[in-house]
């Protein structure tokens, strides 16, 4: 995304750190991460810490974020979804999911591929275009990406929006109200949902573990 | 650039609320603003909060990396430059060609194409966006100021000297001897350029001072 602001703390590197020998240990060719987690958590920070680790190691990594991936325009999502209902319009419907498997799989086929990129700053979707050639792993963040078929490492931080009220708000992304209360605890039951998909888990206190 | 780290602060705010009042108190139709200044001296930050405050203030403003326009990819461009030589680092490094086209795009309100450094993959990237509905465009880099067509020219007072711990933190860069000899001609080059601004911004002397 365009405008992003990271807020990028020692936690992030610490467990970036834990995770790299994971993802060292099986290498190969095209492998893919994700990380799921509620928004707050630090997911986009932990894949960027974790694509610059990899950078030292000499592994070529594009983080993907899959909120740029949301069928309906940011300036229109409100409005849909209080008109189809929170229940019903917020969860893994909301993304364009067709698009996300046709750009993994322009990874996966050392493609070009054109891949949507949201401007925080004027709201607008832009459009990204990147050569895959070359580019050994990607990490694929955002709040169910774990769910996401064919990845080689799951990672699902268990942070909640309780606990991560405090930096969304710093972060400013969105505006604090109580209909966006309400799309969180939506969101939260969804994400919570995939936890058994996990291969790893991030704990409240940034401590990693294996789920098996 | 995609995957940068800004460090954001209250100065970097106040600059950009104090741009942002003269601007709007005189723009009429197109705008569009740059920001000089020598490395790590907060152009991107300013950029960046005035991005945000101009969409508090209900205005869609793009944002332009000059970084972005170097005809030499990152990874490349310290080979390069000890080659052709210290005098080859300066103004003739971007392509300007590029940033004039993007600004005639917004202009006419047309969709636009420009690279987009990926600072994991070192690859360049392209975005494509649509110039139509944006009202400012924002282009900072070291010799921004060169743009003529530009509405108002920003220029940050600080050298590269002062912003040594800056460049340190943001670990773009290492700081050898090489490096020392590039800051040296950038300074050199920005100082020449500076009185092409109209606008400085003095961080130093107390962060509500702001000359025109």
């Amino acid at each position: 995304m365009l405008g992003d602001v990271l807020l990028i703390a020692e936690k992030h590197e610490n467990a970036a750190k834990e995770i790299l020998p994971y993802i060292l240990s099986n290498r190969k060719n095209k492998f893919m991460i994700a990380v799921s987690g509620e928004s707050g958590s630090g997911k986009t920070e932990l894949s960027h810490v974790l694509a610059k680790m990899l950078r030292k190691e000499g592994i070529v990594c594009k983080p993907i974020h899959i909120d740029n991936y949301y069928r309906i325009h940011p300036l229109e999502r409100t409005e849909w979804r209080k008109k189809n209902g929170i229940e019903t319009a917020v969860g893994l419907g909301e993304y364009d999911w067709d698009t996300i498997y046709k750009n993994i799989n322009d990874f996966k086929n050392d493609r070009v591929s054109t891949m949507p990129c949201i401007d925080l700053v004027t709201e607008q979707v832009d459009q990204l275009t990147t050569d895959f050639k070359g580019v050994e792993m990607i990490i694929v963040d955002g709040l169910y990406a774990i769910n996401t078929e064919g990845i080689d490492l799951r990672v699902f931080i268990e942070l909640t929006y309780h606990e991560t009220k405090k930096a969304q708000v710093v972060r400013g992304k969105e505006p604090q109200n109580e209909y966006r209360m309400q799309v969180l605890e939506r969101e939260h039951q969804v994400v919570q949902s995939l936890r058994s998909k996990a291969d790893l888990f991030i704990s409240k206190e940034y401590q990693v573990r294996e789920a098996h | 650039m995609l995957n940068d780290i800004l460090l954001l602060n209250k100065k970097h705010e106040n600059a950009a609320q104090t741009i942002l009042e003269k601007v709007l108190d005189e723009r009429k139709g197109k705008y569009i603003i740059t920001i000089s200044g020598e490395v790590e001296t907060g152009k991107c930050e300013v950029a960046h909060m005035l991005g945000r405050l101009m969409k508090k203030a209900g205005y869609k403003a793009k944002l332009l990396h000059m970084d972005n326009y170097y005809r030499i990819p990152p990874l490349e461009r310290t080979d390069w430059r000890k080659k052709h030589g210290i005098e080859s680092v300066g103004a003739e490094e971007y392509e300007w060609h590029l940033i004039y086209r993007n600004i005639i795009d917004f202009r006419s309100s047309e969709k636009s194409s420009f690279p987009c450094v990926d600072l994991f993959t070192g690859q360049i990237d392209h975005i494509t966006t649509d110039f139509k509905g944006i009202d400012f465009l924002i282009i900072e880099g070291l010799y921004s100021m060169k743009i003529e067509d530009a509405n108002l020219k920003v220029f940050i007072e600080m050298t590269y000297r002062e912003t040594l711990e800056e460049q340190k933190l943001s670990g773009k860069e290492e700081l050898d001897e090489f490096r020392m000899q590039v800051l040296e001609r950038e300074h050199q080059v920005v100082q020449s350029l500076k009185p092409l601004a109209d606008f400085y911004l003095d961080f130093d002397t107390a962060s509500e001072i702001f000359h025109f």
